[in-house]
């Protein structure tokens, strides 16, 4: 009994002391909420917990604000477009995000060449495609904030708040996106035609890596720090399944039938495959050397094929998607990390971030067909085609 | 809000934590519950750090049905009989680190506050430590000097301005906590029991001669250093060292061009079991 008096005037403090810091922690409230959280729940959660919860929108006003204060791109480098994609279409175009040079980088598949640098804000990371091809979205860590690109024009169109240190996000079939929150252990979703967050849900510690299932109800984010898949579901946003794998995962793909789901983990130095409708682990396949230190995960269009960054290996290696087997590993430039696949398949981009480059791998042949200097660190990378 | 009353705020709610478990361990025995002892002084920052690597560890714990809770005693002469904890955790002397493993056999004890060579001679006990030793720090500052020969640099364990590897992480979090910089011993202890809970959850079992067998044989634990930290025979965990300069880190050890490469954590301070 005196336990449990004593308890409950320890919660009225700590709950004192919550109020307290609210005001100060608009950035930083969710991480300290947390370590309130085992404590307030009387029993320890035995089943996977919802916690939707849906947040403010980011008014008007403030859209409009960060989008006035968003640097502008030069004329100069906007003339620098080639001659413009057909009316409509895609453009083709490799879109790059340069971590540390702070602008997104446009190459012509066609010849291999930058035709443009986009100035976006402070540390680019997590970069995607809207489904109708019609804009480029931008996680800028630092600014808190993600960048909308207009491809056709290789300009940044506006930029609306994230919260604080978007690192990757994934876009649903739906527009929305969905984004992982590295300093929040929270995936934020949000609408970017309005910027609008639609909710926000508690994952594990610095989480990164984001997956959406090809018909959209389902979505992966990985917890670097908490070693862990969480399985978000669309459209209700509950956690429906939280699965342990290697040590620090960091990005995660669906194969197109959405069976399985493929996730790297840096630490561990493995692969591991799991079945998405029973949410276990299928397969595990260790890299084997010491220096592989695996991040972006990419499927071949025929699926039969698994590409993986190899991080400071400098390599990506290839395994046999259904066996999981080693088939072998293709050089690239240094600490690679970001992958993407043209449409037809035939085009592997890779962000070398210690070489400033991108590698171009032909995939029919496995072999490093050009490389392309670009800004500093490259991070991530997406094709609009 | 001021840095001493978040600190306050932060302990407070690392006790409740404790607190509430008590109580609902009146209750009903909870198998899903698992408790980790602190041998040491509350003012120590091996203790924030522990307390840090607790909030962490039910972060993890409560998407997967377990609680962790810590436990702070004096010293070694407080643990009780009946007291089945799933690890330890030290920041004492050499006389009480031996004196926990003695009391608890089978038990994992981390030592987080030592770093003398002499006792890590032995090899096979229960005693694990997580701090570097002074033989893996010389070897690290040698390996620096000699790249950097004019260098008066540290070799350190952890330092607050650590930023790769997702250290800003760590150091945020720590620093949201506690309202200061993260040390030695606060990664020490942080690690320690950051680790424990990843094993429990990962083997699925608070039996704490399992959770020796798995840290001893099995661990791949990312303590934020960029590699995968495992145990050598002689308890001694295999890490990177930080070269600390004019209060910055300026780089890592195992150092690449000396080292056979960044990988290789034997080169630092290997201490052969006889």
């Amino acid at each position: 009994m005196k336990r449990l008096t004593l308890a409950v005037l320890m919660l009225a403090a700590l709950s004192a002391c919550s109020e307290k810091k609210q005001p100060e922690s608009a950035a930083t409230g969710p991480a300290e909420t947390q370590q309130a959280a085992p404590a307030a729940t009387e029993a320890p959660a035995s089943a996977p917990e919802a916690s939707a919860a849906t947040a403010p929108a980011t008014s008007a006003a403030e859209t409009q604000a960060s989008a006035a204060a968003a640097p502008e791109t030069s004329a100069a480098e906007t003339q620098a477009a080639a001659a413009p994609a057909a009316a409509g279409g895609p453009t083709g175009r490799v879109f790059v995000t340069n971590e540390k040079g702070n602008s997104v980088s446009v190459i012509d598949p066609a010849t291999n060449a930058v035709i443009g640098t986009i100035d976006v804000g402070i540390q680019p990371r997590g970069i995607g495609k809207s489904p109708d091809g019609s804009e480029i979205y931008v996680a800028l860590g630092e600014e808190g904030k993600i960048a909308v690109i207009d491809p056709k024009e290789m300009k940044l169109v506006r930029k609306f708040d994230s919260g604080p240190d978007p690192e990757a996000f994934g876009v649903h079939p739906d527009g929305n996106i969905y984004i992982s929150m590295e300093n929040d252990a929270k995936a934020a979703v949000y609408n970017p035609k309005t910027g609008e967050q639609i909710a926000l849900v508690d994952v594990g510690l610095e989480p990164e890596g984001v997956a959406v299932s090809p018909d959209g109800s389902k979505v992966i984010v990985t917890s670097e720090s908490t070693n862990m898949l969480h399985v978000i579901s669309v459209p209700d946003h509950k956690l429906v399944a939280n699965i342990l794998v290697g040590s620090r995962p960091r990005a995660a793909t669906f194969s197109k039938d959405g069976k399985w789901a493929y996730a790297s983990a840096e630490i561990g130095g493995e692969v591991k495959r799991v079945d998405m409708t029973t949410y276990k682990v299928d397969k595990v396949t260790s890299i084997g050397e010491e220096d592989a230190k695996p991040k972006d995960v990419m499927l071949s269009n025929d699926q039969k094929t698994l590409y993986v960054a190899g991080g400071r290996a400098n390599k990506i290696f290839i395994f046999d998607a259904e066996s999981m087997a080693l088939k072998g590993s293709i050089p690239v430039g240094n600490r690679v990390w970001g992958l993407a696949l043209s449409k037809d398949g035939s085009r592997l981009y890779t962000t070398d971030g210690g070489s400033d480059q991108i590698s171009v791998i032909d995939t029919a042949k496995n072999e490093v067909i050009a490389t392309i200097p670009v800004g500093k660190a490259p991070w991530g990378v997406v094709v609009d085609d | 809000m001021k840095q001493e009353s978040r600190a306050v705020c932060a302990l407070l709610s690392v006790w409740l934590t404790a607190g509430m478990a008590l109580t609902s361990a009146v209750r009903a025995a909870d198998a899903d519950e698992v408790e980790i002892l602190f041998v040491g002084d509350q003012g120590r920052s091996a203790w924030e750090g522990a307390s840090q690597g607790l909030i962490e560890a039910n972060l993890q714990g409560k998407f997967l049905g377990k609680t962790f809770r810590l436990t702070q005693l004096p010293g070694a002469g407080e643990i009780l009989k009946e007291s089945k904890p799933a690890a330890v955790v030290v920041a004492g002397d050499a006389t009480t680190l031996r004196q926990v493993a003695d009391t608890l056999p089978g038990v994992p004890v981390f030592n987080v506050g030592l770093d003398d060579d002499a006792i890590r001679q032995q090899c096979g006990g229960n005693i694990l430590h997580v701090l570097p030793s002074q033989a893996m720090k010389r070897d690290a500052l040698s390996q620096w000097k000699t790249k950097n020969p004019e260098s008066d640099a540290r070799a350190l364990a952890w330092h607050s301005s650590a930023k790769k590897y997702s250290g800003t992480q760590l150091n945020d979090r720590y620093m949201k906590s506690f309202g200061k910089p993260m040390d030695d011993e606060a990664w020490a202890g942080w690690a320690a029991v950051k680790m424990l809970a990843d094993t429990v959850v990962r083997t699925q079992s608070s039996d704490p001669g399992k959770l020796l067998d798995f840290l001893r044989n099995d661990l791949e634990f990312d303590g934020q250093k960029g590699a995968d930290m495992s145990y050598r025979k002689n308890g001694q965990l295999r890490q990177p060292i930080l070269i600390v300069e004019g209060g910055k880190v300026v780089g890592e050890a195992p150092v690449v061009g000396v080292a056979q490469s960044i990988e290789d954590l034997d080169s630092l301070g290997n201490v052969e079991c006889k």
